[in-house]
Parts: C-alpha cells; sequence; structure tokens
C-alpha cells in the first residue's frame, strides 16, 4: 500500500471538518488543537520568503468577513480546484473570525500545495486581544484556549511569497532594514510580532506618494516611497510588490507606476465602509485579472434602512 | 435516567459550585439543577433546593437566566403536579428583576408550570401570584403579570374573573409605558379566554383605550391586536369596532404605527369580509401605497399581490392598479424592490388582457431598474408571467430586455437569467432558442465568475436534456471542447466539468469517440489542478463508459500515469480514481 493510500483515508475527517466549516460553523476545542498541530508541521518547513507557482489568485485582508469570504470562493472558485495566496489579516473586526482562520487553516492542512497563508499585522497576541478575536474565543468557547491555540501558530506563518519569481506578496510592504530577499530568508520568525525591526516593517509598512522612508502614521512599520519601491524590484528581479493592509475602495489599487499594487478582499469593511473588494487572479501565462465583488447578500439581516430599531422607542 | 449512575460527589461538587464565585462555574451547575434535584431527593428538593434558589437571587443576568429556564421543567423533579406551587416563588421573584430576557423566561416557565396545575391549585396558588405582581410596586412586576392572566383566568371563579378583568384594564392605563406596552401585546392571548359578552363590553373597552393611547409604541401592538381581536369578535361586531380603528390608524401621525397596518391589512380584510374592504380598507390601502414615507411604502407594496388576490379583478385594475405604476417609478430603491419581488404574481390576478396592457410596461421599467435587485426580483419570477400571456407575446416584448441583462454587471442578476434558460428554451423550442440564445449559452462558459461558469456548464446539461443528444451533438460539443484549449486554467477546469456532465447525457459511444480523447489529453496539462481534475472527471466517465476494453486500455493508463504524478494532490485524487474503477471492475 503506497503513502498516497494510506493518507487518503485520513483526509475523511478532514474533509468533514472542511465541509462543517464552509457551512460557518466552528470546530471542537480539541479538533482545533489536532489541526493546528498538523498545521504547524506544514508551516514549519515553508520559507520565510515562501515560492509560489502561478497560476494562483492572490488575495488580501478578510478580517472575520466569513460570508464575504464564502463569496470570495463563489467568484474565484474552490480550493483546492483554484490555487490561493492569502495575505494575511484573517481575523479581528468582523463577527467571525474563529471560523474564518479555521476553515483557512484546515484548507491549508489539507492541501499545502494549492493554498499558502502568509502573516498579517494581526495575527498576532496583542493586536487580537484589542481588536475582536480574543473576545470572539471567548465568546465561542467559553475561555481563552482557541485564540491561545491560533496565536501560537500564527507565529509559524510564513512573512512573504514569491510568485514565479516575479511577484513578490506581504502584507505590509518593504523595511529600510531590508535590501534584499535573502534578507529575509535569513531571521527566524518564529515569535510574536515584534514592536521595530524588519519582521515588524514587512507586516506594517504602506507604499506611500512621497519619495524615501516616512514615519507611518500607524506608530509601527515605515512608509516608503516609489523610489525604494524601484530599487527592491530591480535589486531582486520582481515585477511587482502585491500587499494588502489598507482599505481601497475599489478593491485594487496600483501604486508606485504599477511597481506595487494593493489588494483588499473584506467587501464593506467592517459592515460600514461600502468598499468594494477585489481577488487577483494571475494565470499560468503570467496574465493578471482583477475581479471585484460585493458583499455576499446576508439572509436575516435586511438592509440598513428598514426599520427602526426597538430601543429607538 | 442515565444521570442517575454518576458517582455521588460530583454532586457535592455542584452544589458548591452553585455558591462559586466563577460565574461559569455557576452558571455549569445552574444547567445541571436536575442532576442535583435527583440526587437530593424530592423532599429535599422543595425543601432545600428551592428554598435556596428563592433566595439566591441577585446573581448574574446569565445565571438568573438559566435558572427561570430550569424551573419551567422542574415539576417531575419536586414531586409532581401537586406540588407544582412550590416552583412558584423562586419565579415570581425572577418576574420582578431588571432585565427583560430573564422576566420574559420566568413567565414563560410560569406560563408552562400553570398550565399543567390543577384547577383549585391555580386558585389558592397562581392566582394571588398574578394579583401580587399586577400590584407590584416597582413596573418590572406589572410587566410581567400581563403575560400570566391568560393562563389564570379560565379556572378562576366568576368574582375572581370581575376582578381579574378590572386589574387587566387598569394596567392598560398604567403610568407606565412599559406596563402598557406588555398589556396590548398580551390583550390578545387574554382576550381569547375571555367570554364572548365580556368580551364585547369589558374588552373592546380596553382595547380603544389602547389604540388612543399617546406612546406610539403602545398604539402599534394595539394594531397588532386587531387581527387576533378580529378573529374572535362575530363579523359585524368585527366591522363595528375594529374597522373604524383600522381607519384610523392607517391615518397615525406615527409612520411606525402605518407601517404596522400596511403589513396586517389584508389579513383584517379577510375578518370583515368582501364587502367593508370595498367600502373602506381599499381605500385606506391606497393611502398607505402613497404614504410620504418609503418604509411604510415598502411594506404596503409588499403586500400588493396578497392584497389584490382578495379583491375582485376589476377593483384592483381600478383602484389598486394605478398605484402600482406610480411605485415602479418610486423614488426609494427599497420600495421598487419590494414591488418587483410581488408584482409577477399579480398576472394571475388581473388576467391576460390587463397584464399585456397594463403590467408588461411596468415589468420592462423595473427590469431596466438601475437598482441590481429590483432586476434580480422580476427575472426570477418571470415564468408566472409565461402562464398568463404565453411565450410569444412574452418573447416579442421581454425577450430583448433579457438578453441585454445575461451581460448584466451583477453576478447575481446573470444567474438568474441563466437558471431561467432552460424554461425559456423548453417553452420557445429549438429554433428559436438557437438564433437568440445558443451564442450566450456558449459565452457564460468563460464569465469571469467562477458561479457563473459553473450555472453555465450545468445548463448545458439541461439543455442537452431537453433538446436532445443530435441536437447537443451539433449545437453544444464542438463549440465546448473547441474551449478547452483556453490559455487560463480555470476556463479549461469549466470545460471538464460540463464534459462530466454531458457524458451522461450522451452516452457510452459518444463519450468514448469525442469526450474521452480530450479528457485524456488534458492529463497531459502544465497546471496540476487541471490534471487532478482529469482524474475525477475520469473517475466519473468509467461507469457511462461502461466499456471493459476502453477502460483497461485507455482510462486506467492515464490514470496510472497521474498516479505517479510529482504533485500530491494529483496523485491523491489519481489514486482515488484507480480505487473507484477496481470496485467497479470487480462488481461487473
Amino acid at each position: 500500500m503506497s503513502v498516497d493510500q494510506m493518507s487518503s483515508n485520513s483526509h475523511g475527517n478532514l474533509d468533514e471538518q472542511i465541509s462543517q466549516l464552509m457551512q460557518c460553523k466552528p470546530l471542537s476545542e480539541q479538533e482545533v488543537r489536532g489541526l493546528c498541530e498538523k498545521a504547524k508541521e506544514i508551516l514549519m518547513e515553508e520559507s520565510n520568503v515562501q515560492p509560489v507557482k502561478s497560476p494562483v489568485t492572490i488575495c488580501g485582508d478578510i478580517h472575520g468577513q466569513f460570508h464575504d469570504l464564502a463569496e470570495l470562493f463563489r467568484i474565484g472558485g474552490k480550493c483546492p480546484d483554484t490555487n490561493y495566496l492569502f495575505m494575511g489579516d484573517y481575523v479581528d473586526r468582523g463577527y467571525y473570525s474563529v471560523e474564518t482562520v479555521t476553515l483557512l487553516v484546515a484548507l491549508k492542512v489539507r492541501y499545502p500545495q494549492r493554498i499558502t497563508i502568509l502573516r498579517g499585522n494581526h495575527e498576532s497576541r496583542q493586536i487580537t486581544q484589542v481588536y475582536g478575536f480574543y473576545d470572539e474565543c471567548l465568546r465561542k468557547y467559553g475561555n481563552a484556549t482557541v485564540w491561545k491555540i491560533f496565536t501560537d501558530l500564527f507565529d509559524y506563518f510564513p512573512l512573504t511569497a514569491l510568485v514565479e519569481s516575479e511577484i513578490f506578496c506581504l502584507h505590509g510592504g518593504l523595511s529600510p532594514s531590508i535590501e534584499t530577499l535573502d534578507n529575509i530568508r535569513n531571521f527566524d520568525r518564529v515569535q510574536e510580532v515584534p514592536h521595530e525591526g524588519p519582521m515588524c516593517d514587512l507586516l506594517w509598512s504602506d507604499p506611500d506618494d512621497r519619495c524615501g522612508w516616512g514615519i507611518s502614521p500607524r506608530g509601527a512599520g515605515y512608509t516608503f516611497g516609489q523610489d525604494i519601491s524601484e530599487q527592491f524590484n530591480h535589486t531582486n528581479n520582481l515585477k511587482l510588490i502585491a500587499r494588502a493592509h489598507q482599505l481601497v475602495m475599489e478593491g485594487f489599487n496600483w501604486g508606485h507606476e504599477q511597481k506595487v499594487v494593493t489588494i483588499f478582499s473584506a467587501p464593506n469593511y467592517c459592515y460600514r465602509c461600502g468598499n468594494m473588494a477585489s481577488i487577483l487572479e494571475v494565470d499560468d501565462c503570467q496574465g493578471h485579472t482583477f475581479i471585484q465583488f460585493e458583499p455576499a447578500p446576508r439572509r436575516g439581516e435586511p438592509d440598513v434602512t428598514r426599520r427602526t430599531p426597538d430601543y429607538f422607542l | 435516567m442515565a444521570m442517575i449512575d454518576e458517582p455521588l460527589y460530583p454532586i457535592a461538587i455542584l452544589i458548591d459550585e452553585l455558591k462559586n464565585e466563577d460565574i461559569q462555574l455557576r452558571l455549569n451547575s445552574i444547567r445541571r439543577l436536575s442532576t442535583i434535584a435527583r440526587a437530593l431527593g424530592e423532599e429535599r428538593t422543595r425543601k432545600e433546593l428551592i428554598p435556596f434558589l428563592s433566595e439566591n437571587n441577585d446573581d448574574d443576568d446569565e445565571v438568573l437566566l438559566a435558572m427561570a429556564e430550569e424551573l419551567g421543567v422542574f415539576i417531575p423533579y419536586v414531586g409532581g403536579v401537586e406540588y407544582a406551587h412550590v416552583l412558584l416563588p423562586p419565579l415570581e421573584t425572577l418576574c420582578t428583576v431588571e432585565e427583560t430576557c430573564v422576566r420574559d423566561k420566568a413567565v414563560e416557565s410560569l406560563c408552562r408550570i400553570g398550565a399543567q396545575m390543577k384547577e383549585s391549585d391555580l386558585v389558592d396558588w397562581f392566582i394571588p401570584l398574578v394579583k401580587r405582581l399586577a400590584a407590584g410596586e416597582w413596573f418590572t412586576a406589572r410587566v410581567s403579570s400581563c403575560g400570566l392572566f391568560h393562563i389564570a383566568y379560565p379556572s378562576a371563579p366568576e368574582m375572581l374573573k370581575t376582578e381579574l378583568r378590572s386589574i387587566y384594564s387598569q394596567l392598560c392605563q398604567d403610568d407606565m409605558p412599559m406596563v402598557r406596552r406588555s398589556a396590548a401585546s398580551n390583550l390578545g392571548k387574554f382576550a381569547a379566554t375571555v367570554e364572548p359578552n365580556h368580551l364585547k363590553t369589558d374588552i373592546m373597552t380596553i382595547f380603544e383605550d389602547l389604540t388612543q393611547d399617546d406612546q406610539d409604541s403602545v398604539r402599534l401592538l394595539a394594531v397588532e391586536g386587531c387581527a387576533a381581536l378580529g378573529k374572535l369578535l362575530e363579523p359585524q361586531d368585527c366591522v363595528a369596532h375594529i374597522l373604524p380603528v383600522i381607519v384610523n390608524f392607517s391615518q397615525d401621525k406615527s409612520w411606525r404605527v402605518r407601517y404596522m397596518v400596511a403589513n396586517q391589512l389584508y389579513e383584517l380584510c379577510e375578518a370583515v369580509g368582501p364587502e367593508p374592504t370595498r367600502a373602506d380598507l381599499v381605500p385606506a390601502y391606497v393611502r398607505l401605497l402613497r404614504d410620504n414615507e418609503a418604509e411604510v411604502r415598502i411594506a404596503a407594496a409588499g403586500k400588493v399581490t396578497k392584497f389584490c388576490r382578495i379583491l375582485n379583478p376589476q377593483l384592483a385594475i381600478q383602484s389598486i392598479l394605478p398605484c402600482v405604476k406610480e411605485l415602479s417609478s418610486d423614488s426609494s430603491q427599497h420600495v421598487r424592490s419590494a414591488l418587483a419581488s410581488v408584482i409577477m404574481g399579480m398576472a394571475p390576478v388581473l388576467g391576460k388582457e390587463a397584464t399585456i396592457e397594463q403590467l408588461l410596461p411596468i415589468f420592462l421599467s423595473l427590469l431596466k431598474d438601475e437598482f441590481p435587485d429590483v432586476r434580480l426580483n422580476i427575472i426570477s419570477k418571470l415564468d408566472q408571467v409565461n402562464q398568463v400571456i404565453g411565450i410569444d407575446l412574452l418573447s416579442q416584448s421581454l425577450l430583448p430586455a433579457i438578453v441585454e441583462l445575461a451581460e448584466d454587471r451583477h453576478w447575481r442578476v446573470r444567474l438568474a437569467i441563466i437558471e431561467y434558460i432552460p424554461l425559456l428554451a423548453s417553452q420557445l423550442g429549438v429554433g428559436f432558442f438557437d438564433d437568440k440564445l445558443g451564442a450566450l449559452c456558449m459565452q457564460w462558459l468563460e464569465d469571469k465568475v467562477y458561479s457563473i461558469r459553473d450555472a453555465a456548464a450545468n445548463n448545458l446539461k439541461r439543455l442537452a436534456e431537453e433538446f436532445g443528444p443530435d441536437w447537443a451533438m451539433q449545437h453544444i460539443i464542438p463549440q465546448v471542447l473547441d474551449m478547452i484549449n483556453n490559455s487560463h486554467y480555470l476556463y479549461r477546469m469549466t470545460i471538464l466539468h460540463a464534459v462530466s456532465l454531458l457524458a451522461p447525457v450522451m452516452g457510452s459511444e459518444i463519450t468514448c469517440s469525442k469526450l474521452l480523447p480530450v479528457v485524456i489529453n488534458a492529463s497531459k496539462d502544465r497546471v496540476p489542478n487541471i490534471k487532478f481534475n482529469v482524474a475525477k472527471v475520469l473517475q466519473s466517465l468509467i461507469p457511462i463508459v461502461d466499456n471493459s476494453q476502453v477502460v483497461e486500455q485507455t482510462i486506467r493508463p492515464c490514470l496510472v500515469e497521474l498516479s505517479e504524478d510529482p504533485d500530491v494532490d494529483v496523485r491523491f485524487f489519481a489514486t482515488q480514481a484507480l480505487q473507484a474503477s477496481d470496485q467497479v471492475m470487480m462488481s461487473s
């Protein structure tokens, strides 16, 4: 009996868990623990600059908006048929961080070759305690164990990915302490996101219209100008930097004369921003197609304007 | 009774935990109150546990809520129905707490217990409780009391009944609007238990007071009571008492009240009968359809078909249709959307002639509405119109608009069109279909959105079923197979999917000669995703091919090669397909 046949039997449970998660039903604490142990083994083998083959569909922030992630799959196709690369920020803000991140981790464990999940600045112990994931875990499981399991796993998520040696994908942006991709490959990423330094910058920085490095209004990372992007792309033989991290009204936004693109995949962010979401399909001939989408229609959640809630009485 | 085997020490722990400082632990032990009670036995439950709970009521709302719920099903643990009254004191206290959820649950549990109690026990224990609550100093008690009258009243002796009715009438005039609201919303339930002669006097007086309350939130609940009361009264009393109230409400100064009327009106029409409906309710409804507030028009527009159904067609055409015309160009998109969601149902009500002359132009304008929900609502119910006006007319007048929507910017609109195609095809017939819609069906296979491509593949299958394999061989198969060379892997995958759906319809011979070679060829694709989908498709083709020579010489060698692919997922799905084919071979 071959190894593949052995493994084909053991996927049964995982396939069931994935179909349960697809219905927005969370797993038990015990199941999450088992899943994350397997995920850790897979993720620790991945590089800080994880190589990814085309074709692949690149996606930005999700932020716990589970129903919009489901819409994303309705637009882009199901995993594993479509290959996906997510650039972080799966949790916080939305109501379904637990279901969202569990589903993505489950898909990673089931199809490690078909999906890549990078770390965003929200995949951190400190940030999730402020912006909702911690509270959600407490609410849904009655204790903080699941939060602990996930935030421990986040330390293993790769920081960046490189599609066909041409498109550099990461959550935030560049860092003044990083010149080459090898600089990134060399540091130890398995830790909480630090307050400063190269690892922090990759997850926090933003592109800017001004040249050179600037102080970020976020209080972490830097802003970087077109000159910086051009130099970095030239040094590393890159065509494009694809990143997420910032709300853009059309779902994607070119910058730095098409050296940088921002992709944001949470439509109507925080259920109120009114923005479109998008994903970027890189096909087998390296052609690029952006597909925009709107929030999924929500059953049982009528349009905001419909009825005055009772507390206005 | 499975729990009875649990060792005793956890019971001690549970009781301890009832007093624990950690709310989670207290909550757990409240949720297992029945276990504790079983361990204590009926007598100690009555004498120790219930009194303990009665005193222990300044806990967190969450614990109180759980307690209120548990006590509702506690009769078996205190020794059966004759001891049910011991459960009343703790619930009475819970009826007075600040938190509404806890009070509501306590009232629910009291009703549940009261419904099982003996008549004499109700008089001795339950009715006094209701009276105490109704006389409560703090409004929370009085709010709770309103929900208990319908349980207390039927078993009360005559004197007590008179008293209960008068207490209820006082509650309806309470100083606190919260109490009047509770009285208004429970009036229907209470009225159902009151004798007919008192109904017309006492209850109708109470009702009329509530309908003139200065708080719109109270009047709102009175509107809801209209339908319930209307059903209890004789039709002529209903016309005399309820109808004027409704007509007044439909002109209430608060839009929330008018909104409620708009939602409930058609139910009232049933209660009062056809003649008063024509005379009084149609004008009221027309006013609501033209209300200043969009919210009211939304509610009224959403009921337009239901309302028309209870009128005769002539009246509907005369009085309602002009308003519908206005609403179809309403300034609020939500009004138009509500109208679009029901307007197709008017076609059978109005009949062929009026539909063609009056409704079709409205459909057309809604089909071109700038708001996608409006368009979607029309398309998804087109079939209701087919039946009335026939397909020829529909295709002449609506088809151009439908073809335009096939390329709509919103994918859900496109999806609704695709899902309508098989029905349209079956009614239009082959010739017409080839002419107008054939190209569209192919175009959808290359849509940007996955769900559209998926639906397009399914659509082809249904068309092939409708028009038969010979037609499909000419009009679908060659075009589909051509697309396997698309440069985008996701579009090639759609074609593979379409092939697996078409194969069962086309049968063994065409599958072997036309479809299989294309699939086998795709196994050489450079993208692993295509390769493992080839494996899946081959697995599905094996039973259709139904030819062991083809399976042995063509399909299995291909799968064996795929099962040695460098990519783990390709190996997985190829191996799975091989195992499945082994099983097919063994069974045949």
